[in-house]
This record gives C-alpha cells, structure tokens and sequence, in this order.
C-alpha cells in the first residue's frame, strides 16, 4: 500500500469538501517553510500526526518512509554541523576538531551550533512535509481532486490530467515492485544485501523499464480517455456535487488559526538560525 | 436499418514501421449486425477495433490509405472523441482503460464529458452496473478487482455512453466459463433490447456460433473470409490455414467421421442443438440397422 494511493476509508477527513482540503494542504505548506523555531515545527508535526489518525490512515505506511527520512535528517545535521556557511559570525562548538599536534591536517575541523540547528530544522521540515502530502492523496478519490479544482476555478481538461498523471505514480511504484520481486526469484540479491553503490547501480536498472512502462501507459490512458468522449466539450457535467458543510468551514478555519498562530509563536520565540 | 460502418480499399502501417498491419480492407456493416473478428494473434484485430473509432491513425499516428465512413462520418476527418458518441470501444487491456479510483466514477466519466444533465447520469449508471452485473461494487477501487471484473466495469463504462456500436477487443480473455456466458448475454442483450451494433474480437467459438450473425476473418492483415458463422465453421481449409478453432460440436463431427463414421461437411453441426439432432439421427440410423 502505497502513501500516494487513495485510501478507502470513511472518517471525517474522507467526506471533507476537497477544496477545503486543497486549501488546508497549500496552507500547511507554506507555514512549515515559515517556521524556523524547533519547538513549534514540533507542534505543527503533532498535529499533521493528529490529523493522519483522525483520517484513520494505518501509521505503518509511513514508518519505512520515517527511517529513511530520520537517517536523512541525521545526514543533514552533520553536513550543516561541519559546513554551515551562510549567517554571520554563527556560534562554534568545537574548533579543532583534529588536535594541533597531529601533522598536516592537525587545526582543522570546526563544528557550528547553527549548522547543527539548521540541519535539525530542515531535516524536521522535509519530514513534516513528507507527512502532509498523502494525507490528501490518500482521502481525497481522483474525481474528488478534478472536481474540487475544477470548482476553484481550474480548466477541468487540465484538472483531470494533473489528477490522472498523479494516480499513475501508484501504479509505477507497483511496477517497479514486481520487477524487483521477478529479479529476486531469479536469485538476485543486491536489493537486501548489497554494498550501497550496488544497491544504486541494481535501482539504476530499473529506471529504464519503468520510464518505458510510465510513457506506455500514459499513452494507453490517454487513448482510453478518449475513447470515451474526454475533451469533445467545452464544459462537462459533473455526477458529484461539491456541498461545502458548516463543519467543514468550521473545521478550515480552526487550521488556518492555528496556522495563524504558530507563525505567531514563531516570532514570538525566534527562530533558531 | 442500413450500412453503419463501411470500410473502402483501408489500409494501415503503425508510425516507423514498413509493413502495412491492415491491408486494402473493404467490407461493409449492417445497423444491428453482431460481427465477430476473428484470427491468430499479430493478425491485426486490435488495429482494425482502433481504426474503427479513429484512434488509429489520430492518437497512434502511422499512415492511412483509403476511408473507414461509421454512420456518415469519416473516422480520419473527426476527432476521436467525437466519434465517441457514435462508436463506443473497450480496449484490450483492462488495467490501462480503468483511470478512476471507484466503479462508478469509472463509468460516470463518459457520460460526464458528454454534459448529460446529473439525473441522467445517475440513472445511466445505475443501469449500466445493473447490465454487467457489478451491483454490489460501486464504491470499490477498479484496480483491485478481478480479471472478470475489471472487463465488465471497462464494458458497462463505454456502455454507459449508449453508442450505436460496441467494439469489444477480447472482452472475455480474463474470464472463466461463466463470466464469459454472462459477458456474451450482456451484449446478445444490447443488440437484442437497444439494437445497437456489436464487433466483437474474440477466440471463443462456441459462443460465436451461437450469438454471431457473421464472422470476419483476419489473416496478415487481410480479410480473407466474412461470412455466416455456418459457413465459416464448415470450411476446413480455411479454418486450419487461420488457425481458428471451430466449436466443439464441430470437432465432434469430425472426430466420428475420422471413426468410419460418414457425416457430410455441409452437415456438421456448430450449435449444442444441431450437434444433439446429429447425434440422435445417427443413433436413430443404427437402431433401423439392427
Ligand atoms: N503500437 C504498435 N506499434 C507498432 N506495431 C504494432 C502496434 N500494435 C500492434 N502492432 C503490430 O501490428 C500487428 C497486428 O497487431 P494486433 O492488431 O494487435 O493483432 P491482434 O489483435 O490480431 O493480435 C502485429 O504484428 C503487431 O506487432
Ligand atoms: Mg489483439
């Protein structure tokens, strides 16, 4: 199961309007990148955690995502800790790393407390926002997601093709799945337990079947949609209908406030960088 | 009733390629008719079913000789999707022809580009789940149903659009014994109940002899037979040298003449019914022997 697969369900955040989700998902977004201080990216990863368990989506799916991502924020802390070059006169933990004594190098080496920080900030960001994205995709159907743009104002022959591009990535990561699984019937290993530039030369391989299949298959949806008339009007009707509740509102508004303040604490506390 | 699809000196050959897949067709369709096309695998089935509803040459380019006319309009001057509302196609690969994340979006999506007004579509695809027999899975996900399944939500999506013609490309290949006898009475009722026209792409001989009123046969491209499945069914040559199979009732005859029996070509049977009154006469000869 994928984090980018519409998850069937029925909770509240299922049935919301889609255009109070699109909303919320932009909102979110820009607040994450306005938000430089620890403490309240943690608040704000708190509630995307919330909302992920109101909308009944299993947290397993996430968690394999989660390791890479926390090696990655790791990666991050260090780089920036050893080479953090913008700001001026930035704090310094330890200068030299390497003691004078040794030759050549010795003197060399400063860890920066702003580096450390910054890497935290923006490895804690990606992670947030890695967690934002497939609530919506995850609860929202493709014809929730053209329709909701198509009622804010988008052209619906663009809507459905950004929507149906976007239902393509599922496909593909199955794909790559089954070619991996035919290639480890056959006895290949590398995916397990290959050396790091093994694993990436065996994942390289993949690529070129996969592009074929995606390019294969956006083709062959194409002529599927339309073989059923898409594009044969200037305007299109719609099954569904949008119908924005009161909880709905209410709910939208309750976010941007939080939004609201936690850019407000933001400021309010400082960033850390 | 009158011509529906007329096909003039056609021919075809996909883009960077040298040979042409579909070569100097002329035949013509009768409003109503069931068509089925039959032949090897390569022989250019699923080309012909794409020019038919102008995909070919519009989205897959290549170069065309001659006209294909359905309903007085000519497939290389009009957009696919206009010919849509005409000719309805459902293509061979059920997986690629399913783009939504629900069954009744699936089938909503036609008839929405058609700018039917709402009460319409909700009464088109409750009728058109109730034909291919998918009560039950409107809110499903496409994707994750069965082989059988996914071709009758693909079916009930083109047929949700009400077109003239059907075109079917091997819209049983996924489907055991019973889906498929559920799939041909489907489309035996859509021409029977909405006189619609049907072609049908398809391996399954006995249904064909049973549902079909004439037989395309394709070889390399060409037509080399279009005739009453009677007709078709009884020629031996033909048959071997297209690698069709006719029905088993048909193998049957065969089998008793290869066992000193003597049953005239003429007279094999391809229907169960013909078979049984072949049966009970030889049975009846016997019996007066003795
Ligand atoms: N998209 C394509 N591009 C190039 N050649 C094709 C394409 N699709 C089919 N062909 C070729 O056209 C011929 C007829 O194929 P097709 O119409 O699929 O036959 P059938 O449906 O009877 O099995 C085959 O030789 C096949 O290789
Ligand atoms: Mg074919």
């Amino acid at each position: 199961m994928s984090i980018l697969d519409y998850h069937y369900g029925d909770s509240y955040i299922h049935r919301m309007d889609p255009r109070v989700k699109m909303i919320l998902l932009i909102l979110l977004t820009i607040v994450v990148f306005m938000i430089s201080n620890f403490y309240v990216l943690l608040a704000m990863f708190a509630l995307v955690m919330l909302v992920w368990k109101t909308a009944n989506l299993p947290l397993k799916n996430i968690i394999g995502y989660m390791k890479f991502l926390l090696s990655l924020v790791a990666f991050l802390i260090v780089l920036q800790g050893l080479f953090f070059s913008s700001g001026s006169n930035p704090i310094i933990l330890v200068h030299p790393i390497i003691p004078e004594s040794v030759p050549v190098i010795g003197g060399h080496g400063t860890v920066y407390l702003d580096g450390i920080l910054f890497g935290l900030i923006l490895g804690f960001r990606l992670l947030t926002l890695v967690c934002i994205m497939p609530i919506f995709v995850m609860t929202t159907t493709i014809g929730e997601t053209a329709l909701g743009l198509v009622k804010l104002g988008m052209n619906y022959k663009y809507a459905y093709m950004t929507t149906t591009a976007l239902n393509l990535i599922p496909t593909l990561q199955d794909e790559a799945r089954v070619v991996m699984d035919a290639q480890k019937m056959r006895g290949f290993q590398v995916f397990e337990t290959g050396k790091f530039m093994e694993k990436m030369r065996a994942y390289s391989t993949l690529v070129v079947p996969l592009v074929v299949g995606a390019m294969r298959r956006a083709q062959l949806m194409g002529v599927a949609m339309e073989a059923r008339a898409f594009g044969v009007k200037k305007t299109r009707t719609y099954r569904d209908e949008l119908n924005m509740r009161k909880i709905d509102l209410a709910a939208g508004v309750l976010v941007a406030f939080i939004c609201v303040g936690m850019v407000y604490f933001n400021g309010l506390l400082g960033g850390w960088y | 009733m009158g011509t529906i699809i007329e096909a003039k000196e056609f021919s075809y050959c996909y883009p960077r390629r040298d040979n042409q897949v579909l070569k100097d067709l002329n035949f013509s369709i009768e409003e109503g008719e069931f068509i089925a096309i039959m032949g090897r695998n390569g022989a250019g089935k699923s080309t012909l079913c794409q020019a038919l509803d102008g995909v070919i040459p519009h989205l897959h380019g290549g170069t065309v000789w001659g006209d294909i006319i359905v309903d007085g309009l000519n497939t290389q001057e009009v957009e696919v999707a206009d010919m849509a509302q005409k000719i309805g196609i459902v293509l061979e690969d059920p997986e690629a022809q399913l783009f939504t994340t629900r069954v009744d979006d699936e089938m909503a999506f036609g008839i929405e580009n058609l700018c039917l007004p709402r009460e319409e579509i909700i009464k088109r695809i409750a009728w058109a789940t109730k034909v291919v027999r998918l009560e039950g899975y409107s809110d499903r996900e496409p994707t994750a149903l069965s082989g059988g399944q996914k071709q009758r939500c693909a079916i009930a999506a083109t047929l949700a659009m009400k077109p003239k013609i059907m075109v079917l490309d091997e819209p049983t290949s996924q489907l055991d014994p019973i889906g498929t006898y559920e799939v041909f009475d489907v489309i035996k009722s859509l021409k029977e109940e909405y006189g619609m026209t049907i072609l049908i792409t398809t391996h399954k001989s006995e249904h064909i002899a049973q549902y079909a009123d004439r037989i395309m046969v394709m070889e390399e491209g060409k037509i080399v037979a279009f005739d009453t499945p009677q007709v078709i069914f009884r020629d031996a040559r033909l048959l071997s040298h297209v690698a069709v199979r006719p029905p088993q009732v048909s193998s049957l005859a065969g089998y008793l003449n290869s066992n000193g029996q003597n049953i005239k070509r003429e007279d094999f049977p391809i229907l169960v019914e013909e078979a049984e009154e072949m049966i009970r006469s030889l049975m009846g000869g016997k019996k007066d022997g003795q």
